[in-house]
């Protein structure tokens, strides 16, 4: 037994039992600041149940407040409690929580099944215990065919998938996930998005952070745009939609006769502005993107137009962010 | 189906050997690994073949007291002459010219003629010893003062007198009379010689210093650290362990490749010593006790530098510098221990106790070792010897090479204690990394 002389609470005895009235995570005016640099100020927020996505830019303090959930990092005020127990002080929630950090760094030389099953030990399992657990996670996330390969040999949305496979093989009930679909072909992405919805619908409490707003969007309707640190609203993106669908937005639209396309969509009601940025393309100021949206197909096909592509350089994060910045406010 | 764990400690078991075992298999995947050892390995297969070379070689007998050298020509050589009462300065008087006429002895006879033995019981005190073997000493036509030249009223002995000055150390004066032991066969001592000091110098500089501290500076100190930098200690971290935990167990996985190839190396060393070295037998049954010891102390000292190393790796980006002035203090506390084995100092040092278990199983193995180097050093008297230093050959080697262990415990105390002081000392360099590692902060 090795002694822990700074544990706290409860979680010193063998019979850790997580306060069941505490939310799976609390964080309590938290600050994390390097020198006078402050990477996160004054964030209060619980979450229990359901995913909840972190939308926030590169730097937006995202990691760092993964980090300190998972103990990696002290905050420099407030409390962090996952499950009623500070995780800086004591590692002992994490036999119920899974976590998928952003490194890309694994470790090439083992097994998918060897990653998963070793790393499962460490939640208490024997050995066999660990086995079946990883070939029962490593088919939830797809990558059964691949079991016994080489991590080395992965393409990047196995190797995501095989850390989504070490942070379930707890059968968690808190799931953090820093930038999982980062540099995932489509096909990944899809699979582990539904990864993270199955997880949601099974009743775990998941967390999952992008700089994204349409991959969070295809994931959940809850969630933590943190800005510079701040935390900048907190609630049901549709909501933030609505709000947002007020303020002017563009549609892009690159085709062989953009001048002719104008002519066909000026008609739509939602359509109040029209630009031609040079020859190939074509830009449509709207309130309402869901409208156009809508239209845009038919007028398209009905008229024969050769379209390349449509693009909505508004809605992103940025925009978003800039509104909201801009003193919109939820 | 297994179960959710919901302690923390549950299963410590599983844990501790799910992290050796992925850390062994780690091991086995780095060039480095492979390169440290087989560098250790090339290092000491050098030390061998050189050892085994010495072995191999003829030690030249010498004929200290130079009696078998016939000065006047007479073909008689001096030490016939004076056995049988003739001038071996006059051509005119030779055992040649008796009624019954002797016929000359070849030379040979008179070099390694008088042999020490010694017989020595206790370690303080004036003792006497010595037999003359070849009589010419004993059944020599000299006075009778003239047999006993160091004057203790007993004819041809050597007086051999340990005191102990008021500084505490141990002195020894040894006095022979003329013509006593006078001879050693150089090539018993020195390959006897020889071979311990290799045994010594190898087993002490070879594997307890070169092993014990090449092997954790370049194996031990990236444990935690290289996890750290690449990110994937977050993997480690994920899971409920606390960080001492991941500190120890880690640096029993490196042990666990560490000490099984200290143990080969070890028996390799003690098979070649074994069959190579100097003596009758066909194996050298008595010397395995202080291969044992050697392995031993290497063990412990890789298990200290290696909680140690780790633990400056945890502390600093860059610990194998800060490792590095250890190495340099444990290398000169180790040469300090050759010479003054009670150095204060030492008590300061890991090397020093490690070495200290070396000491005391060579003095339970071979408990006449200080005897076997005094003879060597006084190496006959140097009697006849005018064109020799009076030592033996070997005799200087094992003696700085060997040294009793400190603290004037009994061998067996000492080493015991050595033993606990080194778990100790592992075991508080493990609380420091483990709370270096848990204070830090990991991006």
């Amino acid at each position: 037994m090795i002694p822990d002389f700074d544990q706290q609470g409860r979680a010193q005895t063998k019979e850790w039992v997580p306060e069941v009235t505490a939310p799976a995570i609390l964080l309590e005016n938290v600050s994390k600041s390097y020198g006078r640099i402050f990477a996160l100020s004054n964030i209060t927020l619980a979450l229990n149940g359901g995913v909840t996505g972190v939308l926030g830019m590169n730097g937006a303090g995202k990691s760092t407040l993964f980090n300190l959930l998972m103990g990696k990092l002290k905050p420099s005020q407030g409390s962090i409690k996952l499950f009623g127990t500070d995780p800086w002080k004591n590692p002992a929630p994490y036999a119920r929580v899974g976590f998928v950090p952003e490194h890309e760094n694994m470790y090439d030389w083992m097994t998918g099944h060897g990653f998963v099953s070793t790393f499962a030990r460490l939640n208490g399992l024997t050995r066999d215990e660990a086995s079946i657990e990883a070939n029962r996670v490593l088919e939830f996330v797809g990558l059964t065919d691949v079991a016994h390969k080489k991590i080395g040999q992965y393409s990047k949305g196995m190797r995501q998938r095989a850390k989504i496979a070490h942070a379930l093989v707890n059968d968690p009930d808190l799931i953090i996930l820093d930038e999982p679909l980062q540099g995932c072909d489509p096909l990944a992405r899809t699979t582990i998005m539904n990864v993270i919805r199955e997880l949601g619908r099974m009743g775990r409490t998941v967390l999952v952070s992008s700089h994204i707003l349409q991959e969070i969007e295809r994931i959940t309707e809850q969630i933590v745009i943190l800005h510079q640190g701040r935390l900048l609203a907190l609630g049901n993106l549709h909501s933030i939609r609505e709000r947002l669908d007020k303020i002017p937005h563009r549609i892009s639209i690159q085709s062989d006769n953009p001048k002719q396309l104008a002519k066909d969509v000026i008609d739509i009601d939602e359509v109040f502005g029209i630009s031609f940025p040079d020859g190939k393309n074509l830009s449509i100021q709207t309130h309402n993107l869901g409208a156009i949206h809508s239209q845009l197909p038919r007028i398209i096909v009905d008229n024969n137009h050769k379209v390349s592509t449509i693009d909505n350089p508004d809605d992103d994060l940025a925009s978003i962010l800039g509104y909201l910045t801009s003193g919109g406010g939820i | 189906m297994a179960t959710k764990p919901d302690t923390i400690y549950r299963a410590f078991d599983r844990k501790a050997s799910a992290i050796v075992e992925f850390t062994l298999r780690q091991y086995r995947t780095k060039t480095s690994t492979w390169v440290v050892l087989g560098v250790g390995f090339t290092a000491l297969a050098l030390i061998f073949l050189i050892y085994i070379d010495v072995m191999g070689s003829e030690f030249e007998s010498i004929d200290n007291d130079g009696d078998s050298t016939d000065y006047d020509n007479d073909g008689y050589p001096k030490g016939q002459e004076i056995r049988l009462g003739t001038d071996p300065w006059d051509s005119e008087s030779h055992p040649g010219l008796f009624d019954t006429p002797i016929e000359p002895e070849p030379a040979s006879m008179y070099i390694n003629e008088d042999d020490f033995d010694w017989d020595i019981t206790s370690k303080l005190g004036t003792q006497t010893t010595g037999i003359d073997d070849d009589g010419d000493c004993l059944n020599s036509n000299k006075t009778s003062s003239q047999k006993d030249t160091n004057n203790n009223g007993i004819p041809c002995d050597i007086i051999v007198e340990y005191f102990k000055s008021s500084d505490g150390n141990v002195y020894t004066f040894v006095s022979a009379d003329s013509g006593v032991d006078e001879d050693p066969d150089e090539d018993a001592y020195s390959r006897e010689a020889i071979h311990l000091a290799f045994v010594l110098s190898i087993g002490k500089l070879g594997f307890v210093l070169l092993l014990g501290i090449f092997l954790p500076l370049f194996m031990a100190t990236g444990l935690i650290r290289d996890e750290m930098t690449s990110g994937t200690m977050h993997f480690m971290l994920a899971k409920p362990i606390a960080r001492s935990e991941v500190f120890l167990y880690r640096t029993l996985g490196y042990l666990g490749i560490v000490w099984p190839y200290v143990i080969v190396l070890g028996i390799l060393g003690a098979l070649i010593s074994g069959f190579v070295g100097s003596g009758d037998a066909f194996f050298r049954f008595a010397d395995l006790g202080v291969w044992m010891a050697i392995i031993f102390a290497t063990m412990m000292a890789t298990l200290v530098y290696g909680m140690l190393f780790n633990a400056l790796g945890v502390l600093w980006k860059y610990g194998i510098i800060l490792a590095i002035p250890f190495a340099a203090w444990e290398l000169g506390m180790a040469l300090l221990s050759m010479g003054a084995p009670d150095a204060f100092l030492l008590r300061f040092s890991v090397i020093g106790w490690a070495l200290m278990i070396v000491d005391s199983a060579a003095m339970l193995v071979w408990p006449n070792i200080d005897l076997f180097i005094l003879m060597g050093n006084w190496g006959g008297g140097g009697d006849g010897g005018w064109s020799f230093d009076s030592s033996l050959e070997g005799s200087a080697p094992l003696d700085f090479f060997s040294s009793k262990p400190g603290l004037g415990l009994s061998p067996f105390l000492g080493a015991i204690i050595a033993t606990l002081v080194l778990l100790f000392q592992a075991i508080i360099f493990w609380f420091i990394g483990g709370a270096l590692f848990k204070g830090k902060e990991i991006q």
